[in-house]
């Protein structure tokens, strides 16, 4: 088969098993039947993605391009699929770590009630559908629908337990958040279709300033960039796998994806990747500074995930599309593999606080070991995944001479570092809390895909020189001053966060003394500011309508007031008494005779 | 026969009108199959006309022209273009859901039926109607009805006395049912009066011979004149279409109404008054539309944030989607007013998204309401466990109202949003797009409201899923409105090719206007 | 005699009539006074058609005088059921359509 033909699978299988899902209420509600669907659908489309990449470069070099006239009948508004190395790619690892993650959902959602479970797996099918449709995106205008569409599975799924009211907070202000910034996408794509008339990636206009601006505000949304990144910690109300899938592998990263689409359109824009690269930088360091201080496993990866994404978006604004590219597949790997590993750490003491765990270790070896690998791979330990990709970012950085970033990659690869150990050994080692006594590890459902990601997240990073021959870049791992300073420095956080932590604990008067900060760190204003705006809306949204109500209706209101209380005068006049009115007509003709002999 | 398939769509429903005058009031099975049998002879009718425009030819089709006042210059010309087309299709699929939505009414039902059928009759003929005083008279048929339908079958609500004006409260009973369908019949009244002036002035500007819209496109009316007949035409009709400030008889009168008329009214009704000021206004009058185009279009844009901000603030359920759709015909108003191909496609596209949206959403709130008994948004959480069929369509309803890609509402706002960009119109953009984020902002705070959180509190004891016949309706609107999502060419092919036929001479007026000269 | 003299005595008449109708308050006077205000215009009718050309006024003439007589067939069918329910026929108290 082609390589669109397999595209087209991998895109339309899971529709059609979200669809049967969506249509056969007695089928979804039969639960696991129903999750067996959706694994099956994924399946096809990580054959599909396999397969697509098993055909060899020849097939991906030019990029298969297949499009179908949307809103008119012309190429200029259309949607199909554009498959070259980079969507191929792009497509093996959503498909890869859907795949994983719904496959661990089956025994890590096993008690959840049937229909409940049914509903789950058809947001997983409609995810992965409309994942795929942003990464085989044609142009701007698909990639916006597939963008649109994966903010809406992320509501339905962040709201999964829609009877948690914190839950179903999280969901909206996740909706609200992403579509404000996703106003950015909808100028740039509307000003892009303005000018050139079209939404090609690669498109040349005088307005690419503008319309990467726009598109960059709609990443910083999506990708969870400060000061828009105050979604994703309350994101992790949704179900762990979600977290895993949407909330640290794919969806985030599809901001950063975005990116590397378009880069034709930044490259027009040097000005829009410079602000990147600040944006990037600061949020990498100051979502790490919160998440040293987090107490819930699940926060910590979050506001670890917010910190790489500001990664992989410094890196493109340093112009190297490639670093963030290969940034973005290892960070999905050890990031979907922690969330996994965190997930099966949750599972067994039933709460999501370091606190409730601790000495897991010794009663889940296997989650244990893959979590440790997942951290260390975050951490840039070589030879894990993350060194290499890290590495090059540092390095482009570098390269580009934006020291400021630099410096704080830099910083945040020290804290990641720290976090990270600092979450091993709380959750791992140490004193055993109550709740951890009874942990036992999880089926071979939620190990299988531990194992493959654990297994991706050591080699990937081995894989870079064949990824950008993929994606027509040039990138051969070599050893540099910034990477080794790097490396050093998250060795030296590793360090610190065993000596703050571990066993030993030679830093716990350090730790106290810290605490305070953490403390403010933790209930910062950043967290408030959404509160703050969203009672300001609610505000103005009362003074409108009390307006509206009681001055504009009551001016209408008033206007009809007017004529009752006119008319309720008038009725005097008519006595009733039928010679009064021919007195008026006797009158009238007097008045009429008079007029017509005076005009 | 097919010659005379648009007279026979637009008099099925009267039809069936006249036939149920012969059934007895307490037959009720008898009188739905009539109602719905009516309605649904009216969709395939459309569905009809739909299959058989010739695309390629475009134009007006399928004319007829049926003498009615010869000595006057009216007939009843009827005839298709493509937004007919659309807004046909459009009209079919509401009617058939608004009747299969009313089954389970129980008060009068043969008089309330037999309104409904005249109206829809009016409805279908504004929008084939190629005679300005046939029109007019279509227009009145629909929009007369609903005097009755509100003040009978409605529900009473009850607004709190306050503000400026807070004196006349004990005088006006605001917020009752009589004072909505009060209040609604005059504040369109005016408008008709309005209109009424207009179209004689076009009559008799053309020598008073003749009403046919076709030879009045082509007259070139005087440049004094269009200035100042377009305002009135643009009130006229926008009164219906929920123009700022004479919007406020649509959040009454949509909160009183009952459930299939509120649908048919935001539905079709309001999509009447923008299609008279495209349809009338803009393409009789092009010189005046060009003139007043940025205005209409700043009024537009007020509108759709206006609108949506006090949705926002609104607790009873029927205000928020009543006010949730002052917003959307702003949208309308806003391609209307970008005189763009883009802009105009997504105008009337809106009206067919937000008609289908905005009915399934009555649909929905009649459902609850009769349920909960209840509108009060505050007071409901948790229905999502008890109706989960229910609150999945909500859901639809409320993505669709939104902008959501792949639901029919996205495309109408992406083509407006579009044209009004190429039309140099940034600041009209801007706040409609600000505008579609608010309406996620209180559609999913509604959504929340109502069916998420904990469950029901125990104060709801009868809540259950729609039932039979209610899923019908809710699956018929709900289906098209994803497969007009995913697939827009269905209808925008037909509204495209409308638009290419008339906006180049307004076009054309505009470059006149826009050079001040051309008188 | 002219014409002169014929629309004179028809504008008396009418004027003694207009005079019943505003001032009488009985209904029979009422009507009474209303036939003579028909009567007067009548008389203008049958001598309009007399001093000028056709018989139009003439014609009209006949078709009054059958309308007068229905009318004052309904008039006093109205004035029997005033009787009938107010046992008095004053037009002045006869005001029930008062606003």
């Amino acid at each position: 088969m082609t390589p669109s033909t397999l595209a087209l699978l991998s895109l339309f299988v899971p529709l059609g098993a979200a669809v049967l899902l969506g249509l056969l209420g007695p089928l979804r509600r039969t639960g696991r039947p129903a999750a067996f669907v959706s694994v099956a659908g994924a399946l096809v489309a990580l054959a599909g993605a396999v397969a697509i990449l098993a055909g060899g470069d020849a097939a991906l070099k030019p990029g298969a391009h297949l499009v179908w006239g949307w809103l008119s009948a012309g190429p200029a508004t259309a949607v199909g699929i554009h498959v070259d190395g980079t969507s191929a790619w792009m497509l093996l690892v959503v498909t890869l770590v859907a795949t994983c993650v719904q496959i661990y959902s089956l025994g890590y959602l096993h008690d959840e009630p049937p229909a409940a479970l049914g509903r789950y797996f058809t947001y997983q099918s409609l995810f992965l559908f409309a994942m795929n449709t942003l990464v085989l995106a044609p142009n701007l205008l698909q990639a916006f629908l597939g963008w649109e569409l994966v903010g809406l599975v992320s509501y339905l799924l962040i709201g999964f337990y829609f009877r948690k009211p914190s839950a179903a907070k999280a969901a909206v202000k996740a909706f609200w958040v992403t579509k404000f910034a996703d106003l950015g996408f909808l100028i740039g794509l509307v000003t892009l279709y303005a000018k050139t008339g079209a939404f090609e990636w690669t498109a040349v206009t005088p307005v690419a300033g503008f319309v990467t601006l726009m598109l960059f505000f709609a990443v910083m949304g999506k990708s969870a960039q400060f000061p828009l990144h105050i979604w994703l910690p309350d994101a992790m109300e949704g179900p762990t796998p979600v977290s895993a899938l949407l909330h640290a592998a794919t969806m985030v990263a599809a901001g950063v994806f975005l990116i590397v689409r378009a880069e034709p359109l930044f490259a027009q824009a040097p000005m829009t990747r410079e602000i990147m690269a600040y944006v990037g930088g600061f949020t990498a360091l100051f979502a790490a500074c919160i998440a040293v201080v987090q107490t819930d496993i699940k926060k910590v990866l979050a506001y670890s995930t917010c910190s790489q994404l500001g990664y992989m978006v410094t890196a493109l604004g340093a112009g190297d599309t490639f670093a963030g590219y290969f940034h973005l597949s290892t960070h999905a790997f050890f990031k979907a593999l922690l969330f996994l590993g965190a997930g099966s750490l949750i599972h067994a003491v039933h709460s999501n606080e370091l606190k409730d765990m601790g000495g897991l270790f010794k009663k889940m070896p296997f989650s244990g070991a893959v979590f440790i690998i997942g951290a260390v791979a975050l951490a840039g330990v070589p030879p894990f995944a993350g060194f290499f990709s890290k590495d090059l970012i540092l390095e482009a950085v570098e390269h580009h001479h934006l020291y400021v970033p630099l410096a704080a990659l830099a910083i945040a690869a020290f804290l990641t570092a720290f976090y990270m150990t600092r979450t091993v050994m709380m959750a791992l080692f140490g004193a055993p809390s109550h709740a951890a006594e009874h942990a036992h590890e999880p089926g071979i459902d939620m190990k299988l895909p531990l194992g493959v990601l654990a297994l991706l997240a050591i080699v990937a990073g081995f894989g870079g020189s064949w990824l950008a021959g993929l994606t027509g870049h040039e990138y051969a791992f070599h050893f540099t001053l910034v990477g080794g300073a790097g490396t050093a420095i998250g060795l030296l956080g590793i360090a610190t966060g065993f000596w703050m932590f571990g066993p030993a604990q030679g830093g716990a008067p350090i730790k106290r003394g810290m605490a305070p900060v953490g403390v403010f760190i933790r209930y910062g204003l950043m967290d408030r500011l959404s509160t703050v705006a969203y009672g300001l809306m609610l505000a103005v949204g009362a003074i409108i309508a009390w307006i509206d109500r009681y001055v504009i209706d009551g001016v209408m209101n008033w206007s009809g007031w007017i004529l009752l209380v006119g008319g309720r005068r008038l009725r005097g006049l008519q006595t009733g008494n039928v010679q009064d009115y021919v007195y008026a007509v006797a009158l009238g003709i007097v008045v009429l005779g008079a007029w017509g002999i005076l005009r | 026969m097919t010659d005379h398939i648009l007279a026979l769509t637009v008099a099925a429903p009267f039809v069936a009108a006249l036939l149920m005058l012969l059934v007895p009031g307490r037959n009720h099975p008898v009188l739905r199959v009539i109602g719905v049998t009516g309605s649904v002879l009216s969709l395939v009718g459309a569905i009809y006309v739909a299959l058989h425009y010739d695309q390629a030819k475009g134009g007006l089709q399928f004319a007829q022209n049926y003498p009615f006042v010869p000595s006057f210059g009216i007939d009843i010309r009827l005839a298709a273009d493509g937004w007919s087309v659309a807004l046909f299709l459009l009209t079919g699929i509401i009617m058939t859901a608004g009747s299969l939505a009313s089954a389970t009414l129980t008060n009068r039902p043969k008089e309330f039926y037999i309104l409904l059928l005249v109206l829809v009759s009016g409805v279908f003929g504004v929008f084939v109607c190629q005679d300005l005083f046939v029109f007019f008279l279509f227009y009145e048929i629909a929009v007369l009805p609903m005097y009755l339908l509100i003040g009978i079958w409605g529900s009473k609500g009850k607004v709190a006395p306050a503000g400026p004006f807070k004196s006349l409260w004990k005088d006006l009973d605001v917020g009752g049912k009589e004072y909505a369908a009060m209040k609604l019949t005059l504040m369109l009244l005016v408008g008709s009066a309005a209109i009424l002036v207009g179209m004689l002035a076009m009559y008799f500007a053309m020598g008073g011979k003749s009403f046919d819209m076709v030879a009045m496109a082509h007259f070139k009316f005087p440049r004094e004149m269009q200035v100042w007949v377009f305002p009135m035409l643009w009130l006229g009709f926008g009164s219906l279409a929920g123009v700022f400030p004479f919007h406020t008889w649509s959040p009454d009168g949509h909160a009183a109404a009952p459930t299939a008329v509120s649908m048919l009214h935001a539905g079709v009704l309001m999509k009447l008054g923008a299609f008279g000021v495209m349809r009338v206004g803009m393409i009789l009058l092009p010189e005046g539309a060009a003139t007043w185009a940025p205005i209409v279009g700043a009024v537009a844009a007020l509108n759709v944030i206006y609108g949506a901000v006090s949705a926002m603030a609104q607790k009873d359920l029927k205000y928020v989607i009543a006010y949730s759709s002052v917003s959307h015909m702003g949208v309308v108003m806003l391609g209307a007013a970008t005189l763009d191909p883009d802009g105009w496609n997504g105008a009337i596209y809106q009206m067919f998204a937000h008609g289908i949206m905005t009915g399934l959403f009555f649909a929905l709130v009649g459902l609850i309401y009769e349920r909960a008994h209840s509108r009060w948004v505050p007071g409901m959480g948790g229905f999502a466990k008890v109706m989960p069929g229910v609150a999945a369509f909500f859901t639809l309803a409320g993505l669709s109202s939104l902008g959501m890609p792949g639901s029919a509402g996205f495309v109408a706002e992406f083509l407006v949003f579009a044209g009004a960009w190429k039309s140099g119109h940034l600041m009209w953009a801007i706040p409609a797009m600000i505008g579609a984020w608010v309406t996620a902002v209180y559609v999913l705070r509604a959504t929340k409201m109502i069916f998420w959180g904990e469950g029901p509190s125990h104060e709801f004891h009868d809540l259950h899923d729609a039932k039979r016949v209610e899923w019908a309706a809710l699956w018929i609107l709900g289906t098209c409105i994803v497969a007009f999502g995913c697939a827009p060419r269905l209808v925008l092919d037909f509204i495209g090719k409308a638009t290419s036929e008339y906006l180049p001479a307004i076009v054309d007026a505009a470059h006149l206007v826009a050079m001040g000269g051309g008188k | 005699m002219t014409l002169d003299a014929y629309v004179l005595i028809a504008g008396f008449m009418f004027c003694i009539g207009l005079y019943g109708v505003l001032t009488r308050r009985n209904a029979i006077g009422i009507l009474v006074s209303v036939e003579l205000m028909v009567n007067a215009a009548n008389i203008n009718l049958a001598a309009f058609a007399h001093f000028g050309r056709g018989i139009d006024g003439q014609v009209l003439v006949l078709f009054t005088t059958a309308l007068t007589v229905a009318e004052v067939v309904v008039g006093l069918a109205l004035v029997l059921l005033l009787f009938r329910r107010r046992k008095d026929i004053l037009v002045d108290l006869a005001n029930g359509l008062k606003g």
